[in-house]
């Protein structure tokens, strides 16, 4: 079996082994590096379940070599908490009821990553359109839409007041709620 | 899993060109061949990566022509100044390709070369006259954009050839629609329209509802007979609806086509 060098990092972590030539990106992160939150369906590019970001882009790992990583830096959605503190995209799915059985998670969180990194403030139009290409099948899609909307929201404030007041604003809203 | 093959990356054309053959299949985004791998529809010996080939994804203004690099992505071809200054139809037309997945990785070169034949860019570049740049090791030679398809996933090309260069002629008055009419992951019916702005004669290019893009001439933008548009087609029944209703639509999202452009050509006036 013919195999390429591979140097770059998947969230953070420096890889550098040789990879089978045929080995999809969603296979290596699956099966060698035991990254599963990563997933596989349709393997056609229209579910969008495997999706994660190379350099910033999303791509469907499911149709994308591993060796296509030599060089660039992986983002997978394990990669998206920080210190045991979820990404605020995460936050917001549990927050909206943005999923149900899970499995097209990782993908549409994928995607709003890269969505909001390229535009903090996506009206629900611009939403749809991004995620056009991401399909679920138990929750509907309002509330995923919902949940990219409450995302943007908090980043916006989080960038605007500074981290630690977003934190403690969200807190103060989960102490609300708890009460 | 995919058939294994080897794998090579070449940093220069000419080196690409040495290594391109019957067995040995360029490749960039990998969007269309690795679902046909995957499948056992191609089983090639070696893929050739063309993403390290220094160029061939650099998209310039070339003596008013607008020159697109064949490994350029949708992504790059949606956010270039130069494309939308020079063909803003093609700048149109990129953001609506395929899922924003799809954008990030796959290239213009390589929706051409598979020759899918519900490509929206294959439409939009008919339309625009583009002209094709093919080399070899032996040569270079240009082919019209109207004439690079033989059939679905079927082209001119041979073997040994790589597609290197989309070359769009100038036309600083040009303008120019795309409006399609999609409910799945792939249109029923794709129309461009493009006048040239100074005789006023228009082109309409109709894909997606058959096997290749049918271009009709119109003297005018008040000649434009969409009614022609759906008697010139050929459509092939299939998951995207019958040959009644696609000839129907057609007709339609040719009249839409002409609305639109005429609104266009009065906004600018």
């Amino acid at each position: 079996m013919h195999a390429s060098r591979v140097r770059g990092t998947v969230n953070g972590v420096a890889v550098d082994r040789d990879v089978p030539n045929r080995l999809t990106l969603a296979e290596f992160l699956r099966d060698e590096l035991g990254l599963t939150g990563t997933k596989v369906s349709c393997e056609l590019e229209v579910c969008g379940v495997c999706t994660v970001l190379v350099d910033g882009r999303p791509v469907s790992a499911c149709t994308f070599l591993a060796v296509d990583i030599d060089g660039a830096d992986v983002l997978t959605v394990e990669g998206l908490e920080r210190d045991g503190e979820l990404h605020p995209v995460q936050e917001a799915f549990i927050d909206e009821f943005a999923f149900q059985c899970g499995y097209c998670t990782p993908g549409f969180l994928m995607m709003s990553v890269a969505l909001l990194a390229r535009n903090p403030a996506p009206s629900a139009d611009e939403i749809k359109e991004y995620l056009d290409g991401n399909i679920c099948r138990c929750t509907g899609y309002r509330p995923i839409v919902q949940a990219v909307l409450t995302a943007a929201e908090r980043l916006r404030a989080g960038a605007a007041s500074g981290t630690e007041e977003a934190r403690d604003a969200r807190e103060a809203r989960e102490a609300s709620d708890a009460g | 899993m995919l058939p294994d093959f080897r794998l090579v990356r070449p940093t220069t054309l000419e080196e690409a060109l040495a290594q391109i053959g019957e067995d040995a299949l360029p490749y960039a985004g990998g969007t269309e061949l690795f679902i046909a791998m995957r499948g056992r529809l191609l089983q090639p010996g070696t893929l050739v990566d063309l993403k390290r080939v220094r160029g061939l994804a650099d998209i310039r203004v070339d003596d008013g022509w607008l020159v697109v690099g064949a490994a350029a992505t949708h992504d790059a071809v949606a956010g270039s100044e130069a494309v939308r200054e020079h063909a803003p139809l093609l700048a149109d037309v990129a953001p609506g390709v395929g899922n924003p997945r799809v954008r990030a990785a796959g290239t213009v070169g390589g929706n051409l070369c598979f020759a899918e034949p519900k490509s929206d860019v294959v439409t939009a570049l008919v339309a625009l006259g583009a002209e094709l740049t093919l080399a070899s090791a032996e040569g270079t030679r240009t082919v019209p954009a109207a004439e690079f398809h033989r059939g679905p996933y079927w082209t001119v090309r041979e073997d040994r050839e790589l597609l290197t260069e989309i070359r769009i002629p100038p036309a600083p008055d040009r303008r120019g629609v795309y409006v399609k009419f999609q409910t799945r992951e792939r249109p029923t019916v794709g129309v461009a329209l493009v006048t040239d702005g100074g005789s006023g004669a228009c082109r309409l290019v109709v894909g997606a509802v058959g096997e290749v893009p049918v271009s009709l001439e119109f003297p005018s933008l008040g000649a434009v007979d969409p009614a022609a548009a759906a008697e010139a087609v050929d459509p092939v029944a299939d998951l995207t609806e019958s040959v009644e209703y696609k000839r129907h639509v057609t007709a339609v999202m040719a009249a839409r086509a002409k609305e639109r452009l005429e609104e266009a050509v009065a906004g600018a006036r």
